[in-house]
C-alpha cells in the first residue's frame, strides 16, 4: 500500500512461526465456516435439496432486513457514543504525569477484569425501575414515576458503550501517544487556537487509532449476543438473538448459517469500510 | 509434515477400519452417559437420581452431562451410529423433534415395573415423563395485594405497565400463548385469538423478557410485579429472599412433560433402562418432590406433601384435574410461524 519500495520481503521468514496459529484457524475456523456456507445453501433442514431458498427468504423479507439493519444501526450508534466518551479520556491521558496515568489506566481496564455477563446485570440494577437513576431522579424531584430504561434501545446503547469502553480507548491511547507533544506547540506558536490545534493536528494524526477502535468496537457491539439480550429484552430482535432462536428454538440450522453468512458479510462490509477509511488516514500519519 | 503413498495408504486403512468397526474407536466401554438440563436440575439429579441409581446397580459408572436439549439433539445427531449420549432428558417440544428424526428408543415397558404406576399422561412409550414443569401466574405479595386468580387477571387495568412474559423461545411462553388462546376459544390449532389478547395486553406489559430466567430477575428488580412463570423457578427465587408467589389460575396450570428418553444405538442401553427406572420409583420422586427440589412427581403412588400439595394439588387425582396439558405435536407444527409473528407484532 504505501509508497515504500519492496525490496525485500521482510514476512517470506516469519511464516514458519504463524504455521501452528494458522493451522488450528483453518481446522477450528475456516473449516466450520466452510460447514456453515455448504449448510446454508439448503434449501430444507434436512440439508438435502440444494438451493438459494434461505438467502432469498432473508433478502426478500422485510422483516429480516429490518433486523440485519436495526443491528448494524446499533452498532453504529454504540461506536459513537464510546468514540465521543472514550476521545477525551485518552487525551487527558497523554497530559497528565505518571501517577494519574496509572489510575486512568487502571479504571479503563478495570471492566475488562470482571466477566460480561456480571457487567451487564450491573446495568440491570442501574437501569431498573428501582435502579440507581430512577431512585436518584425521583428524590431530586424530577420526576414523578419511574421512566422505562431497561428494555429500550437507549438502556443496550448505553450498556453496549460501557461494556465495549475500553476497545476503543485503548487504541486510542496508543495512537496519541504516538504524536509528538512538540507539534501542538508549534501549531499554537503559528497562531492556531486550540480547537484549531485538535481538529487539524491532533484528530487527523490520531485516526489510525480511531479507525482501530472504531472497528473493534463496532465488531463487539453488534455481536454481543448476552448484552443485547439481557439489556434489550425479548421483543427488540438483534442478528445474535435472531440466529439463536433459528438455530435453537427452531432447529432451522439452514435459515440460522444463511443468518450468519449474511451477517459476517453485512460485518465485512462495514469493517472494510473501516479499514478503506484508515488507508486513507494513513497519509496524515505519514506526516509526524 | 511429508505426504508419501504408504503413510496415505496407512490412514485410509485406519479411518477405514474405524468406519467398518465403529467399536474400535471406543476401545474400552464408556460410562453411562445421562444428559440432564443445567442448573437446578444438575443439582437434583446429582444428589438423588444418581445415587440412587448407583445403589441399584452395584455402583455402575455414570457421568451427568447437563446440557440443553437442543445440544443434546445435535450430539446425538452428529454420531448417530455411535452416540456419546445414552439417555436423553427434553421438554416437550424438542421431545418431539427427537423422536421425530428418530434418535430415541421405545421404552420396553413391559420390562419396566414403575411404568404402570405413573399418571396416564405421564406413560409416553417413547420416553416417559418422571417429572411435571408447572405454569401459572407468579406476582409479588408485597405489590399484588389481592392474590390474582385468572389470567385474565393480567389484562386488569390496574396492573399497567406492571406485566412481565417471555417471547416464544421459551415452552414456557408458547405453552402460555396457546393457553391464553384457548381461553379466548382458540386452540393448539389456532393462536389467533392469543395474538389478539397480548395486543390488547399491550399497555400493562413492561417486558418481555428473553427467556424465563430473565423474568426473574425483572422481579428482583421491581421491574414487574405479575407475570406467567415456572413454578420451581418461582421456588429458587422464594428460597433467596425475594418477595414472589406462585398461584395456579383457576383455567389450569400449564403442565410440561419433562421427559427421559434411551438414545438410539446406546452402548448402554441396560443401564440405561436401570437409570429410567430409578427416577420413575416412588422413593426417588418423593425425595425430589420435598425441599429444595420440589419436582412435582408423576408416579401415582407418591402422596404428595409440602408446597407442592399446598399450591398445586393434594393428590394424584387433583393434580389431573387442575393441570392443563397440551398438544405439542400440533403446537410444533406451526411454532415456526408463531414465533416469526410475534417476531413481527410485539413491540412496546
Amino acid at each position: 500500500m504505501g509508497s515504500a519500495p519492496a525490496s525485500r520481503d521482510v514476512t517470506s521468514y516469519g511464516m514458519g512461526l504463524a504455521a501452528p496459529l494458522a493451522l488450528f484457524f483453518l481446522v477450528f475456523f475456516v473449516a466450520p465456516l466452510l460447514q456453515l456456507l455448504w449448510l446454508s445453501l439448503h434449501n430444507d433442514t434436512a440439508a438435502l435439496h440444494w438451493g438459494l431458498g434461505q438467502y432469498l427468504h432473508f433478502l426478500t423479507d422485510p422483516f429480516s432486513l429490518s433486523v440485519l439493519g436495526s443491528t448494524l444501526l446499533l452498532g453504529a450508534e454504540v461506536t459513537a457514543v464510546c468514540l465521543v466518551l472514550g476521545f477525551p479520556i485518552a487525551w487527558l491521558y497523554q497530559r497528565v504525569g505518571p501517577k494519574l496515568q496509572t489510575i486512568i489506566i487502571l479504571i479503563v481496564l478495570l471492566p475488562l477484569l470482571t466477566s460480561v455477563v456480571v457487567r451487564t446485570f450491573a446495568w440491570i440494577v442501574i437501569l431498573g425501575r428501582q435502579g440507581i437513576i430512577n431512585a436518584t431522579l425521583q428524590s431530586l424531584g424530577m420526576i414523578d414515576t419511574p421512566i422505562k430504561l431497561l428494555y429500550t434501545q437507549f438502556g443496550v446503547v448505553i450498556a453496549l458503550a460501557q461494556v465495549q469502553m475500553p476497545l476503543m480507548t485503548l487504541p486510542l491511547i496508543t495512537a496519541l501517544g504516538r504524536i509528538d507533544p512538540n507539534l501542538d506547540d508549534a501549531s499554537c506558536s503559528l497562531g492556531a487556537g486550540s480547537w484549531r490545534t485538535f481538529f487539524r493536528v491532533v484528530l487527523p494524526l490520531s485516526l489510525p487509532g480511531v479507525i482501530a477502535g472504531c472497528t473493534l468496537t463496532y465488531a463487539a457491539a453488534i455481536t454481543a449476543f448476552i448484552t443485547q439480550s439481557l439489556i434489550g429484552g425479548g421483543q427488540m430482535l438483534f442478528m445474535p438473538m435472531y440466529l439463536y432462536q433459528q438455530a435453537s428454538t427452531l432447529q432451522n440450522w439452514p435459515f440460522a448459517s444463511a443468518i450468519s453468512i449474511i451477517f459476517l458479510l453485512a460485518v465485512l462490509a462495514v469493517v472494510s469500510v473501516f479499514t478503506t477509511l484508515g488507508r486513507l488516514s494513513r497519509g496524515y500519519g505519514g506526516a509526524s | 509434515m511429508i505426504m508419501n503413498r504408504r503413510s496415505l495408504m496407512t490412514t485410509a486403512l485406519t479411518l477405514g477400519a474405524m468406519k467398518a468397526f465403529p467399536g474400535l474407536s471406543y476401545a474400552q466401554a464408556r460410562p453411562l452417559v445421562f444428559a440432564t438440563f443445567t442448573g437446578s436440575w444438575e443439582e437434583a439429579h446429582k444428589a438423588v437420581l444418581v445415587p440412587a441409581f448407583r445403589k441399584a446397580n452395584a455402583d455402575a459408572a455414570i457421568v451427568l452431562d447437563p446440557m440443553l436439549s437442543v445440544d443434546q439433539i445435535a450430539k446425538v445427531n452428529a454420531a448417530k451410529a455411535n452416540p456419546p449420549i445414552d439417555v436423553m432428558l427434553h421438554d416437550p417440544g424438542p421431545a418431539l423433534v427427537a423422536i421425530g428424526q428418530d434418535l430415541v428408543e421405545p421404552y420396553p415397558v413391559e420390562k419396566s415395573a414403575y411404568y404402570k404406576d405413573l399418571i396416564s399422561e405421564a406413560q409416553e412409550p417413547m420416553g416417559p415423563a418422571p417429572f411435571f414443569q408447572v405454569v401459572g401466574l407468579t406476582y409479588n405479595p408485597e405489590a399484588v395485594k389481592t392474590p390474582p386468580t385468572s389470567w385474565a387477571d393480567l389484562w386488569k387495568p390496574e396492573f399497567k405497565g406492571r406485566v412481565g412474559i417471555t417471547n416464544l423461545n421459551s415452552t414456557l411462553g408458547t405453552g402460555w400463548l396457546v393457553e391464553i388462546a384457548k381461553m379466548r376459544g382458540g386452540s393448539e390449532a389456532n393462536v389467533d385469538p392469543g395474538f389478539k389478547a397480548i395486543e390488547e395486553l399491550k399497555p400493562n406489559l413492561a417486558a418481555v423478557a428473553a427467556n424465563p430466567g430473565a423474568l426473574a430477575t425483572l422481579f428482583q428488580q421491581g421491574q414487574i410485579d405479575i407475570s406467567p412463570g415456572n413454578f420451581n423457578a418461582i421456588q429458587i427465587l422464594k428460597a433467596r429472599g425475594v418477595p414472589v408467589e406462585f398461584v395456579a389460575p383457576k383455567e389450569g396450570a400449564i403442565a410440561f412433560k419433562t421427559t427421559i428418553h434411551i438414545v438410539k444405538n446406546s452402548p448402554n442401553r441396560e443401564l440405561a433402562f436401570k437409570l429410567i427406572e430409578a427416577s420413575l420409583t416412588p422413593e426417588v420422586q418423593t425425595t425430589l418432590m420435598n425441599p429444595p427440589y420440589l419436582i412435582v412427581p408423576t408416579n401415582s403412588k407418591v402422596k404428595m406433601g409440602g408446597e407442592i400439595a399446598r399450591v398445586l394439588a393434594k393428590d394424584t387425582a387433583e393434580l389431573k384435574q387442575k393441570f392443563v396439558f397440551q398438544d405439542w405435536k400440533k403446537i410444533n407444527e406451526q411454532r415456526s410461524a408463531w414465533i416469526e409473528r410475534f417476531n413481527r407484532e410485539i413491540k412496546i
